[in-house]
């Protein structure tokens, strides 16, 4: 009994230790809060030495053993790192001490210029705790009992997890019917507000519980979060579903509007070059005030004899309200008449943003014209008739 | 199978029901509009999938046409009848979009019957439609109705006569709704192979 006590008064120090290295960080997200509660409980430390002597399960001893070498391996590749910063730091002529991370990355980026696409596959130089994924600390004391309930699930953070959100929601039920019998009404003011967010994905979960999860327990996991967060009274565990959310960048303010140019004649101008669809390349200038005269490679609309590639040009105009106020000249190449008409239309309301409002060009990006259309031709495969279609199946 | 990755939304161009949407698609990614979609008042959903099955090896400007020709034929036809009408002259649809919708309504089946192996014999079993599906069924029988003609007869004046007929409840596509519809009434005995 009094072997077990010891064991876990070791893991508890080990915990706070962490815990201090956590807040030391100063990690401000929720995200940081949420991975630091698990690390706690995950993260391998240098094994305990006095444990030893006691009489020591096998279990126990294994990973005494693999912790101690992962602590060795853990210091030696830190101990390179140090060293690494400092060559890099000399080669270009900066203060060892000062040398960031972001420095390192400009230093190997100049150093080692790579060619290949996949930014993965590029060289780089991190600290050995990012480059080497934490591990999850023992789990079991000396005489090899495990300290979770749910062991023996093989994943006990992630079923605990479960556990806990399912609590939350049964706590919120239990609220929202006592308050139901009061005649109480759940605060409109402070309702929660998850419009901006969106659940940790699928690796960053994985990494919050440093367990492997299947994508069926993903599913479980949004299911239930979902479920939490769809009750009336969800802001009372606010602090509970914030750390399973993530914010989502604003899409409205995410690209910056042109400011027009003037040209000789007194008027507004945007060109918006590289306006791309399937195979066709344009470059798109709009012209403020103009009496809606459109030029395409030195024609008129006409150019389009198709009548749906001629809607597709006046399409952003008329959405705008700016038909017959401003004059398009666009140049062409490439493509067949769909893709070049494509390819003007995401031109033409590129540049109207320089002359709507901004209401307005939240309205164009949810009609979706200020998406660029990345769909191509799919390639025909082999042994297939076409890039989808089967030959007939023929038995014999 | 999409390029673009599953939280992407697809484009809504009407402004009113942008604004109700608004605030939950703010930090949405959208789709780009489709090369087929517009906002000018000649848009419609419906008539836009009709001309999807008219279309034959990716001809969209010659079904476009097809169509457009059928339209001119169905006014022109409902504006001789409201001229000939003696009173009562309310009643005359000459919108050709409105007659196109509801002749599709009108044949629009709700059943269909289904073969399933029970006992070693196949059973007609009578099974309802989702309604995509139901929409489909009676396009694909209003072209049909009309590809089967003489040759001296261009498709857009048949395909305009079987609209007209079916928008006032007659003709042959109404009938074959009706026929199915009869049929699945008469198996209705076996409408529990569906499940056992």
């Amino acid at each position: 009994m009094a072997l077990r006590v010891f064991g876990l008064n070791i893991i508890k120090n080990n915990r706070n230790i962490l815990q201090n290295v956590g807040k030391t960080n100063g990690v401000p997200t929720n995200q940081g809060a949420a991975a630091a509660l698990y690390a706690t409980q995950v993260t391998v430390e240098a094994a305990p030495a006095a444990v030893q002597k006691q009489k020591v399960s096998k279990a126990m001893k294994s990973y005494l053993k693999r912790a101690n070498e992962h602590d060795e391996f853990m210091k030696t590749q830190h101990l390179e790192f140090q060293i690494g910063k400092r060559h890099l730091a000399n080669m270009m002529g900066a203060d060892a001490e000062t040398f960031t991370q972001e420095d390192i990355n400009e230093a190997i980026s100049y150093l080692f210029p790579s060619g290949l696409y996949d930014k993965k596959a590029r060289p780089t130089m991190r600290t050995p705790d990012e480059v080497f994924p934490a591990r999850k600390a023992a789990e079991f004391d000396e005489t090899g009992r495990p300290f979770h309930s749910m062991f023996y699930t093989a994943k006990p953070n992630f079923f605990q997890l479960l556990h806990d959100i399912v609590e939350e929601t049964n706590k919120l039920n239990d609220l929202e019917e006592r308050m139901l019998r009061r005649g109480n009404k759940p605060d409109e003011n402070q309702k929660l507000e998850t419009a901006g967010f969106q659940l940790l994905p699928k690796e960053h979960l994985e990494r919050v519980l440093v367990e492997q999860i299947a994508d069926i327990e993903y599913q479980n996991f949004s299911n239930s979060m979902e479920r939490l967060i769809a009750s009336p009274y969800a802001y009372k565990s606010k602090a509970f579903i914030e750390r399973f959310l993530k914010p989502l960048i604003d899409q409205s303010k995410q690209l910056e509007v042109p400011k027009p140019k003037i040209d000789e004649q007194g008027r507004q101008y945007i060109t918006t070059y590289e306006c791309l669809r399937k195979t066709a390349r344009a470059d798109v200038t709009v012209r403020l005030p103009g009496t809606g005269k459109i030029t395409i490679n030195g024609q008129d609309i006409s150019y389009f004899s198709v009548e749906q590639s001629k809607e597709q040009l006046l399409f952003p105009l008329h959405f705008c309200d700016m038909l017959g106020k401003v004059d398009v000249e666009a140049n062409v190449e490439g493509g067949g008449t769909s893709g070049q008409a494509g390819a003007i239309r995401w031109g033409i309301a590129m540049s109207l943003r320089s002359f709507v409002d901004q209401e307005m060009i939240e309205s164009m990006r949810l009609a979706g014209l200020l998406t660029r259309d990345y769909r191509r031709r799919e390639r025909k495969k082999f042994g297939q008739e076409g890039a989808r279609r089967k030959y007939t199946w023929k038995k014999r | 199978m999409s390029v673009y990755p599953q939280h992407f939304v697809d484009p809504i161009i009407n402004k009113s029901l942008q604004k109700e949407k608004a605030h939950e698609l703010s930090h949405i990614p959208i789709k780009p509009a489709l090369n087929v979609s517009t906002d000018s008042i000649f848009y419609g959903e419906l008539k836009q999938k009709f001309t999807n099955y008219i279309l034959k090896e990716g001809n969209s400007a010659l079904a476009r046409e097809l169509l457009t020709k059928t339209f001119e034929i169905i006014k022109r036809t409902q504006i001789e009848r409201l001229h000939l009408a003696k009173g009562d002259k309310g009643s005359i649809i000459t919108d050709a979009e409105t007659l196109l919708i509801n002749a599709i309504e009108n044949t629009r089946p709700l059943l269909h019957l289904s073969a399933i192996k029970r006992g070693g014999v196949k059973y007609q079993v009578p099974i309802p439609l989702t309604e995509k599906k139901s929409y489909f069924l009676a396009m694909k029988w209003i072209l049909e109705a009309a590809r089967e003609k003489e040759r001296k007869v261009s498709l857009p004046e048949k395909l305009a006569w079987e609209i007209l007929d079916a928008a006032c409840g007659q003709g042959r596509v109404v009938k074959r709704k009706d026929d199915l519809h009869r049929l699945c009434e008469s198996n209705r005995a076996y409408a529990h192979y569906r499940w056992s």
